[in-house]
């Protein structure tokens, strides 16, 4: 059978297995952008203190955090999902704790270079004209940084669609399961039509998301600044 | 120490109109790993309602001095009265919303309208949507642009002149009584720069702010200035005094050096030809008086001599705003009615 | 703006100079000794079982270690061999809209599972099938794009003055390739082959489902024998060796830019 009739055929399978798959990736994201988004925006309030060591400390903890996340997105799946299983067991618990973790570097980093690029003429007009420090964060840093962020949530997302297909290894939820299926069914009818689907079901996610991100894009990112 | 209402600089004081604006008070500023202050013992008064332009070379602490003004700068020793009041250990958030501030980077804020630019600091003063419609139109319209044009254009769609025009009407929004500009018109281009500073002038004639003015370049504060402060490295007050005081009696040599030669000429900026005893224009002679290139009464002599210089002519008809000649500057009697106004001033 | 993605990528705005760069070089081996040293004390505080101890042999560890890394350097090396020419052929001025399709197609492709990848090659016919050859290939395949990514970016971003220089002074346009472009370029390239590298330690790992080997038969074999002790053990140490792995590589990366800028 070749694929395109196979699709047909298990139609509402794969379409079961490719929401799963959505699903994970976006609890995941939603999960790992609110960390690392919420931590940004704490180690990078616009100071403008003269306290220096305080800076210090603050400026340290941010370094410690990308490094650590940076180390995190290094470890293969397999290794952080069997690390993971003593605490969450197989399931969907393990591969939304997995997905978190390594959807955080990217959205830090982001959210750190974004909040951290905003031009200092337009900060320092900021405090002349009386805002004060959470006032720059939300009217002015934050909508600022916002496409930048915004982006390494999208690219986040895109590393998450892949990993998530390993997933199935440990009896996680998504299109990792047809791929999981197809090899261990291996010359027997179909099993390649199932890896063939499962693996680029993986872009047809990815594709649905970008849109979304596109949708997204499109609401938040105010006009003054939209390229 | 002195009292509050008095001054170190011998400005008129006693009726609380009288009273200075801003006083500085042996402030100084210290930079954390540094010996040596970038401000030192600083006293200075600002008269309400008047310019006051701090001049100096660069890293002669004249900014440092403007910044501690509104507390970007926290200053390490001294007090700094506001109209009267020690605004050292205030709220700087609030006290930054009673101060207008324009820098020369402008810094509007990219993602908001130019409306709402305008109306940052009236929306966190909590004044209602009408009331800060109406300010926004008004206040654009002062500053030259047209409200239903610009109002809802964003900052990257307007001309650095532009933009600063809406950084002053920013800075103008909650008519704070006190202006402090950084630079403003330092990174426009020369033939727009003196237009915005016309306009200026112009808008300090019905607002009558008290503002505090850095500049690097001494045309600009002759231009500008009620007052000139000229420092000297180390943040110190090498001479406080009026552009005229300044150019025709330099404390030191140093602000002998810094006024430079020229200094005569540049006076004849200060100079307006509405003071002078004009020469009628003979009628009949030749040039007739049609033919003659003309200047407006409202200028200075400066322009005059450079209107005559330029046409290689030597002599020049003076209009009022009509157009109608009102006299004539001959190049030959020039240094003569200078001499008669040095003596009758 | 394209910050983001998989470290290294982009690391212009990353990399730094200063103290930073020091913490960067001591904190990964500062988290491998930790996170070693506590599973090593976990493990010790149990007394192992005939199979546990059994799985966790030294040598049957070693063997599939040494398999692991036959694995990551070949294609590691084909990855470059492939990528590299075919960076710089899309870099020339002629390819500019293939150079666009790609460099849009490559970010999105990081979707792409390199799980999956594995075994569709596995599936494809001789000589393709459940052997280390198309192990490798999957590989390759898996890693290709950041290093011909990074190639391309590379080599664009030597600022054009340098090149119009080169050929004002008689160079031909090889030579300009060789001794003005490639110098200038290497440091972006490095961080795409090191992002390579470290895929490539990651998806050797799944080599075990299609008969590779590697350390992913580790895990495989304490996942069958369903003893959590050689399961973390297991991860553990591929974790451990994938940081490692990253770190060397972060400072062959670091040594290659100091000599060049």
């Amino acid at each position: 059978m070749d694929p395109i009739s196979y699709l047909r055929e298990n139609v509402g399978t794969v379409l079961f297995y490719g929401e799963q798959h959505f699903l994970v990736v976006l609890c995941a994201i939603a999960l790992g952008s609110a960390i690392s988004i919420g931590f940004a925006l704490l180690v990078s309030m616009d100071a403008g203190s003269q306290r220096w060591s305080l800076d210090w400390i603050v400026g340290a903890v941010r370094e410690g955090a990308l490094v650590v996340t940076a180390a995190a997105l290094t470890v293969p799946s397999l290794a952080l999902l069997v690390l993971l299983l003593p605490l969450f067991g197989l399931g969907a618990a393990t591969t939304v704790t997995a997905l978190t973790i390594y959807s955080l570097y990217t959205v830090l980093r982001n959210s750190v270079a974004g909040l951290s690029s905003v031009d200092a003429s337009v900060l320092e007009s900021a405090k002349g004209l009386g805002m004060g420090r959470l006032r720059r964060l939300i009217w002015i840093q934050f909508p600022l940084a916002w496409p930048v962020i915004l982006n390494g949530i999208r690219v986040a997302t895109l590393i998450d669609v892949a990993i998530a297909a390993v997933a199935a290894l440990v009896r996680g939820p998504g299109l990792g399961q047809l791929v999981l299926t197809g090899l261990s069914r291996y010359g027997a009818a179909n099993a390649f039509n199932q890896v063939l689907v499962g693996t680029l079901g993986c872009l047809v996610v990815a594709a649905v998301f970008e849109i979304f991100y596109a949708v997204v894009e499109r609401l938040t990112v105010p006009r003054g600044i939209r390229v | 120490m002195s009292e509050t209402t008095t001054n170190p600089h011998g400005i008129a004081e006693g009726h609380p109109d009288q009273r200075p604006m801003i006083v500085l008070e042996g402030v100084s500023k210290t930079y954390p790993g540094q010996t040596i202050p970038a401000v030192a013992e600083l006293d200075l008064a600002v008269p309400r309602g008047s310019i006051v332009m701090l001049v100096g070379p660069s890293g002669c602490g004249k900014t440092t001095t403007l910044k501690m003004m509104n507390r970007l700068i926290e200053p390490t020793t001294g007090r700094i009265l506001l109209d009267g009041e020690d605004v050292t250990g205030v709220n700087a958030d609030q006290l930054r919303r009673r101060i207008g501030y324009v820098i020369q980077q402008v810094g509007l804020f990219p993602h908001f309208t130019v409306g709402e630019n305008i109306a940052v600091v009236p929306r966190m003063l909590g004044w209602d949507r009408q009331r800060i419609r109406q300010r926004v139109d008004e206040l654009l319209e002062l500053v030259g642009l047209h409200p239903r044009e610009f109002r809802d254009r964003y900052p990257r769609q307007l001309s650095g002149g532009q933009q600063q025009r809406v950084g002053v009407a920013r800075a103008l929004a909650a008519d704070p009584p006190v202006m402090l500009m950084d630079e403003p018109f330092g990174a426009i281009d020369p033939v727009t720069r003196e237009r915005l500073h016309d306009e200026f002038l112009e808008i300090q004639r019905t607002v009558r702010k008290t503002i505090c003015f850095v500049t690097h370049d001494l045309q600009e504060a002759i231009k500008l200035g009620d007052h000139i402060a000229i420092f000297t490295a180390g943040g110190r007050l090498a001479q406080y005094d009026t552009p005229e005081g300044i150019l025709s009696r330099p404390a030191n040599d140093f602000v002998a050096e810094f006024v430079g030669s020229g200094a005569a000429v540049r006076r004849l900026h200060l100079i307006a030809l509405s003071t002078l005893d004009l020469d009628e224009i003979a009628t009949g002679s030749s040039p007739t008086a049609a033919a003659l290139v003309t200047v407006p009464l409202s200028g200075s002599v400066y322009d005059a001599v450079d209107a005559m210089l330029d046409a290689q002519t030597s002599v020049v008809a003076v209009v009022d705003d009509d157009g109608q000649a009102v006299g004539a500057l001959r190049w030959n009697t020039l240094v003569e009615k200078l001499q008669l106004r040095g003596l009758h001033p | 703006m394209s910050v983001g993605g998989v470290p290294g990528l982009i690391t212009v705005s990353r990399r730094r100079k200063g103290m930073r760069s020091y913490a960067d070089l001591l904190s990964t081996p500062l988290i491998v000794l930790l996170g070693g040293a506590a599973v090593a004390l976990w493990v010790s505080t149990r007394t192992l079982d005939d199979i546990e101890a059994r799985a966790l042999q030294p040598s049957a560890i070693l063997s599939d270690l040494g398999q692991h890394l036959i694995l990551t350097a070949y294609s590691t090396l084909f990855v470059i061999v492939i990528a590299v020419p075919l960076g710089i052929l899309l870099s020339r001025k002629g390819a500019r809209r293939i150079r666009n399709v790609v460099l849009a197609v490559g970010g999105f492709a990081q979707a792409l599972p390199p799980y999956g990848v594995l075994v569709l090659i596995a599936f494809a016919p001789a000589p393709f099938g459940f052997n280390p050859f198309s192990v490798i290939m999957g590989l390759v395949a898996a890693a290709l794009l950041p290093v011909l990514r990074n190639t391309v970016v590379g080599l664009r971003q030597v600022d054009p003055a340098l090149i119009e220089a080169a050929r004002g002074m008689g160079m031909s346009g090889r030579a300009t390739l060789f001794r003005v472009e490639l110098p200038l370029a290497v440091p972006v390239m490095m961080a795409g082959i090191r992002v390579a590298l470290v895929l490539n330690v990651g998806t050797a790992v799944l080599a075990t489902f299609v008969g590779g080997g590697g350390l992913g038969s580790l895990i495989v074999r304490a996942q069958t024998l369903n003893r959590p002790i050689v399961l973390v053990t297991a991860g553990a140490i591929v974790a451990a060796l994938a940081l490692m792995v990253d770190w060397l590589a972060g400072v062959a990366e670091r040594l290659v830019r100091a000599r060049t800028s």
